[in-house]
């Protein structure tokens, strides 16, 4: 029986936020950096499924399909950051001092 | 990120076991007929059985509500092979009726339908779930 959703319990919240910056010396482009290496990840085993499944190995065509699909998202994702990132350096740049 | 590949994992489990739901039919499809079996006497019908695991176990409370559908056998259906007159058969016992296995093709058809449905059913979670997760990186922009 699911209950009523309790909070927001999937997106992280403040607390989440606070507690990955506990590391103090993180900067953000090293954040940026292991996000990106995620979603290399991704694309890899992405890669890999397609591999199998042109070989013959993969069981499952849908499996490969998802990867692809999952590999897509955290692109797009990633994209989106990237966007938002060069937007906030163009504000920046644009401000008249 | 994380939700979404569960969701994603759900649904390909949805399919897997659909796949195999067909896989079965179409073991029961080709053995219609066959009167000799590894384990003695005619083929029987096997049947998939489908069980509930939750993806996340040791997770919050609506984490365990999200289970995945894993086939936890497939077993022997235990009805009683037909009869079938037919003393020319090889197969044939004292009397000449030949057991035939205990498949029925109509009832395998529309199973076949369900499965491929279900299939299509599952495989429309995936788009709307990908579709959903497009939408919400289509608000950054």
């Amino acid at each position: 029986m699911i209950q009523g959703i309790n909070g927001v319990a999937g997106v992280a919240g403040p607390a989440a936020v606070t507690g990955a910056s506990q590391a103090q010396d993180e900067n953000f482009g090293e954040v940026l950096d292991k996000a990106i290496q995620s979603v290399d990840n991704q694309q890899h085993i992405a890669e890999e499924s397609i591999r199998s499944l042109a070989v013959g190995e993969a069981v499952d065509i849908h499996g490969s399909m998802i990867a692809l699909e999952e590999a897509s998202i955290a692109l797009h994702a990633m994209v989106s950051v990237r966007d938002k990132v060069v937007e906030a350096y163009q504000t920046l740049w644009n401000m008249p001092i | 990120m994380g939700d979404v590949i569960d969701t994603f994992n759900v649904a390909a489990s949805g399919l897997s076991a659909e796949r195999l739901r067909l896989q079965t039919i179409a073991t029961n499809m080709a053995n219609a007929r066959t009167t000799r079996s590894e384990e003695g006497g005619p083929y029987q019908r096997r049947v998939p059985v489908f069980e509930a695991v939750s993806v996340d176990r040791f997770g919050d409370m609506l984490d365990r509500e999200t289970q995945r559908v894993v086939v936890s056998a497939i077993e022997s259906d235990g009805s009683a092979p037909q009869p079938v007159y037919d003393p020319s058969h090889p197969d044939a016992d004292a009397d000449g009726y030949v057991a035939y296995p205990n498949v029925n093709v109509l009832q395998e058809m529309v199973d076949l339908m369900t499965a491929s449905r279900s299939y299509e059913a599952n495989a429309s979670v995936v788009e709307a779930t990908r579709d959903m997760a497009m939408r919400a990186l289509d608000i950054g922009r």
